[in-house]
């Protein structure tokens, strides 16, 4: 069912649980001017389910992102989430109406630049309430309540809950991101190099954060990177892409250990 | 009655316009005259701004208000948008034109000639202090050996000829179609006649002081001036029974073309071009507002964004708003005030409430 | 037969200054705005001959209302014999002819700038507001065009975000005049510079408001009977300004929108902001009922929590 026509190294995606996915992509189609950005991408997402997804700059993971958080439009294909009210419902079919109303709720998404993500002269608090506020949330006390707790979730320090981000660390303006990603408990998870730029050290404590986020809250993940060692400390499941294509996916240990397409065994060798 | 005799306001404003008018001496038609004859540079540029081509009122205007230019350009706007719109020129190219002065930067020598026409270009900046002496001074011109044309082609026709700048369709759009500024709503994305328009209409400073941030630096074109242009346009009309066409007259006209540095497709890169043309001599004006017409197509500092530009150029808005500032708002100022001194009040008060806060905090987790 | 019989002899201008095209389109941007209230429906806005910004919004409106059967009542803050209010009214009464008073119960169309009067407004009434900003997000989003788009997305999260700061800086909203309003349960409107005192005086109201900005290019309606709400979070109320314990040194009123007037020793005297309300105290003239009574409480009950 993956796109085998492709490449025959694709192999079938292991089940981890016997379960409809929770995120389906199916033949995402894209293309600027001459050039292809996506080509036949297929994904499936699991729920509780961390995937990865690996490939130099211009392979079209950014893209697929921007796609799956309903930015932007494929040329062609179809994308269902399987949460309650939007079953069978083709999400790239959705009004720019609807498509705020499901960001908001069910989809939280972390960019590598915090300036895409935060309104860096508001409070941080501010920043995740404003999620509960167009949500529908207008108590005062509830909403600071909500926004405290979503940044202690994020392992944010709350002395500083009303600091704006432009006076943070990269680090902490990362977990001002994660808190307003997961303020609404989303369906899905996005995040789109979350440490990349931050200091090594930092970046091993913000994965920290990501994982016990993940293990605690459950809730599925993409994250899409070019460093192997976050894909292999958060995903389960990788999926490789290159020149807009999957070339390889599998269990994260199965694909890093023993990959199989040339260009994913370029891609770890580089790696050691 | 204490209350009714707060009610000194109608005198008063009465009285203060009556003493600027007094200071400014009689009104004459002599002194029209004199402002209309003397001052054509001045009128062009209050009739731009005014966006009516009325010498003799301008010259009404600028002796009504002392030569309070914003005040000149608002009287004449205002008796413009009384009257109706009767008929629609037709089109001009820049070869239709009667050019007096033709310059570009661009080239040494282009078809038709360098005309230099009337200018201070070239003008020592010197006080003729004789004047105040007493003496008169006049100036003379000798003829030129032969007539110059009386019309030029424009350098950007030969230039597309050459292939270096792009081909353009003519617009058909017919002229009671041409969207009008001064009947509708500036609404962004702007269309190109509503921003030709309003940098026609431009306050000569404001769109001076943004077309020179451009070309100092914060623009990312190096400016050339392709051709500017000083001429009489023929107003030409149709008549609405007989459609004959004929003239109505003619007005004093200002055009200026700027080109870039080449862009767009690597493979067959072309010139760039901004354009503006204004009611009145004012060379300063119109080269600026090319330069923004240009940049205008780009993006990035506020001062090629067209929001920005024009909403800020327009001089009727922006002299206004400056001044209504001089206005009572002791009204919204009682209402911010009071809410500080209850902010100040509770600096005290709040030590108690904060702690059942946090406590109300700390219950929700 | 000469031409010049044929005609009508020359007029400096139509009737109400505008000529009929100008006062057209404005009847039907106001219709528009009618029935969309809340919402900012553009319009040429034509010079007239008064400054930008001095009520050039309001003044068209009412040009393109006024007939001579018509009773006009000129105010700025709260003012009648305020200069501009005055001139306004001058040039009214001079290019219409239609009579002027400074009673609120007594005009078919009033000309504001920041402030309603404290008398109610009955239907049939035209309240016409003077608009400095037509744009409640200005403040958090410069451009007109984006602004636009938040509208039409009902996206309102950068307002309430805006409180919410004011709120975590300094416990309390601290908007003055200008408070945002929700209308009709949609759009976000600016009620015009009007302090917050006034802002209620807007919701379920009997007679039709058209605020318009001339220099912005923009009018927007509240028609009657139509809900008004500020923005305010579940727990905390909307505070009005507090009145308590000023009293009109004129008239003796209370818990009406006041004046400070500082006096040189260190205090302040009061008196009411609305002088047609307070000439008509002074001059025994019955009163209309008042949006506030004389304890404060406001008209609709409950409308304003504690």
């Amino acid at each position: 069912m993956m796109a085998t026509s492709v490449n025959d190294l694709i192999l079938e995606p292991p089940r981890l649980v016997k379960h409809t996915p929770l995120l389906t992509v199916t033949n995402i189609n894209k293309q600027y001017g001459q050039v292809i950005a996506l080509e036949e991408v297929n994904v499936e997402l699991y729920p509780r389910e961390v995937l990865g997804v690996v490939g130099e700059s211009g392979s079209g993971k950014s893209t697929l992102l921007r796609m799956l958080n309903l930015e932007e439009n494929p040329d062609s294909g179809a994308y269902h989430l399987e949460i309650p009210s939007y079953q069978d419902q083709n999400l790239f079919e959705l009004s720019r109406f609807e498509r705020r109303q499901l960001r908001v709720k069910q989809i939280g998404i972390v960019y590598q630049n915090p300036h895409l993500g935060l309104r860096m002269r508001n409070s941080s608090s501010g920043n995740v309430a404003e999620r509960l506020v167009v949500a529908g949330e207008r108590n005062f006390s509830r909403l600071r309540a909500a926004a405290k707790r979503s940044l202690e979730v994020s392992e944010f320090p709350v002395t500083r809950m009303d600091d704006p981000p432009k006076n943070l660390s990269g680090g902490m303006q990362q977990r001002v991101q994660l808190a307003k990603a997961i303020a609404l408990k989303p369906a899905l998870l996005l995040l789109d190099e979350p440490t990349t730029g931050l200091d090594v050290s930092v970046q091993a404590l913000v994965l920290d954060t990501l994982r016990r986020l993940q293990r605690d809250l459950g809730i599925a993940m993409l994250v899409v990177s070019h460093d192997l060692g976050v894909i292999r400390t958060l995903s389960d499941r990788v999926m490789v892409m290159r020149h807009g294509r999957v070339v390889e996916q599998g269990l994260t240990d199965q694909v890093l250990e023993d990959p199989q397409h040339p260009y994913t065994q370029q891609l770890v060798h580089a790696k050691l | 009655m204490a209350y009714v005799a707060a009610r000194g306001g109608e005198q008063a404003i009465l009285e203060a316009e009556n003493l600027y008018r007094e200071l400014l001496g009689t009104l004459s038609l002599e002194r029209v005259k004199i402002i209309e004859e003397t001052m054509p540079y001045l009128i062009d540029r209050v009739m731009g701004e005014a966006s009516i081509y009325a010498p003799e009122l301008a010259a009404l205007a600028i002796a009504q208000t002392g030569g309070e230019l914003y005040e000149s350009v608002l009287l004449l706007r205002a008796y413009r948008s009384t009257q109706p719109r009767l008929a629609y020129a037709a089109p001009l190219e820049q070869d239709d034109l009667k050019t007096v002065r033709r310059v570009s930067a661009a080239f040494k020598d282009i078809p038709g000639g360098q005309v230099l026409g009337p200018t201070l270009d070239y003008s020592h900046r010197v006080l003729r202090m004789e004047v105040l002496r007493g003496e008169t001074v006049t100036h003379q011109t000798k003829a030129a050996p032969q007539a110059s044309p009386s019309s030029f082609p424009a350098l950007a026709a030969w230039q597309r000829q050459a292939g270096l700048l792009p081909e353009i369709q003519a617009d058909q759009t017919v002229p009671s179609e041409i969207p009008d500024v001064t009947r509708e709503p500036l609404l962004f994305p702007v269309s190109r006649a509503h921003k030709l328009q309003s940098l026609a209409r431009g306050d000569t400073g404001g769109i001076l002081a943004l077309g020179y941030a451009n070309m100092r630096g914060y623009g990312a074109v190096h400016p050339t001036i392709n051709e500017v242009r000083l001429a009489y346009a023929e107003v030409l009309l149709t008549h609405p029974s007989t459609g004959v066409q004929f003239s109505a007259g003619q007005v004093r006209v200002s055009s200026s073309e700027i080109v870039t540095n080449f862009a767009g497709n690597p493979q067959d890169p072309r010139l760039e071009l901004g354009f503006s043309a204004t009611l009145g001599w004012n060379e300063v004006k119109t080269i600026a507002a090319s330069m923004l017409d240009l940049s205008m197509e780009r993006s990035g500092h506020p001062s090629q964004t067209p929001e920005f530009v024009l909403y800020h150029t327009e001089p009727v808005e922006a002299s206004g708003f400056c001044i209504h500032f001089k206005l009572p708002h002791y009204v919204t100022f009682q209402s911010s005030l009071e809410a500080m001194r209850d902010v100040k009040g509770k600096g005290h008060r709040e030590k108690v409430k904060e702690e059942s806060a946090v406590a109300l905090e700390e219950a929700m987790l | 037969m000469r031409l010049s019989e044929l005609t009508k002899p020359v007029q400096d201008h139509a009737y109400a200054f505008l000529d009929e095209a100008s006062k057209r389109e404005l009847r039907r941007k106001i219709l528009k705005g009618i029935c969309i209230p809340g919402y900012q429906v553009p319009y040429a806005s034509r010079e007239v001959p008064m400054a930008r910004g001095w009520g050039t919004g309001g003044l068209q409106v009412t040009l393109t209302l006024v007939a001579p059967h018509s009773t006009v009542k000129v105010i700025d803050q709260g003012a009648d014999d305020s200069v501009n209010a005055a001139n306004i009214r001058r040039f009214i009464a001079r290019v219409a002819a239609a009579k002027t008073t400074t009673d609120a119960c007594e005009a078919t169309l009033i000309q504001s700038r920041h402030r309603i009067p404290e008398e109610r407004l009955l239907e049939g009434q035209v309240l016409i507001l003077q608009v400095p900003e037509p744009e409640p997000l200005r403040g958090v989003e410069t451009s007109s065009a984006a602004a636009a788009e938040l509208h039409a997305d009902a996206d309102y999260g950068m307002m309430w975000l805006k409180l919410y700061e004011q709120m975590v800086r300094y416990k309390r909203i601290i908007q003055g005049a200008s408070y945002p309003v929700l209308v009709g349960n949609r759009y976000i409107m600016s009620p015009s510079p009007i302090p917050r005192w006034d802002v209620p005086m807007l919701h379920q109201a009997a007679h039709l408001t058209i605020l318009s900005a001339g220099r912005e290019k923009r009018l927007y309606c509240v028609p009657p009977y139509t809900e008004v709400r500020p923005l305010e979070f579940d727990d905390v109320p909307y505070q009005i300004e507090n009145v308590d314990g000023m009293v009109c040194f004129r008239t003796g009123a209370t818990h009406k929108f006041m004046n400070e007037l500082p006096q040189e020793d260190g205090s302040s005297l009061f008196e009411l902001s609305d002088s047609g309300y307070g000439e008509k105290i002074l001059t025994e003239t019955p009163l209309g009922e008042t949006y506030y009574d004389s304890e404060g409480r406001f008209y609709h009950d409950g409308y304003l929590r504690q």
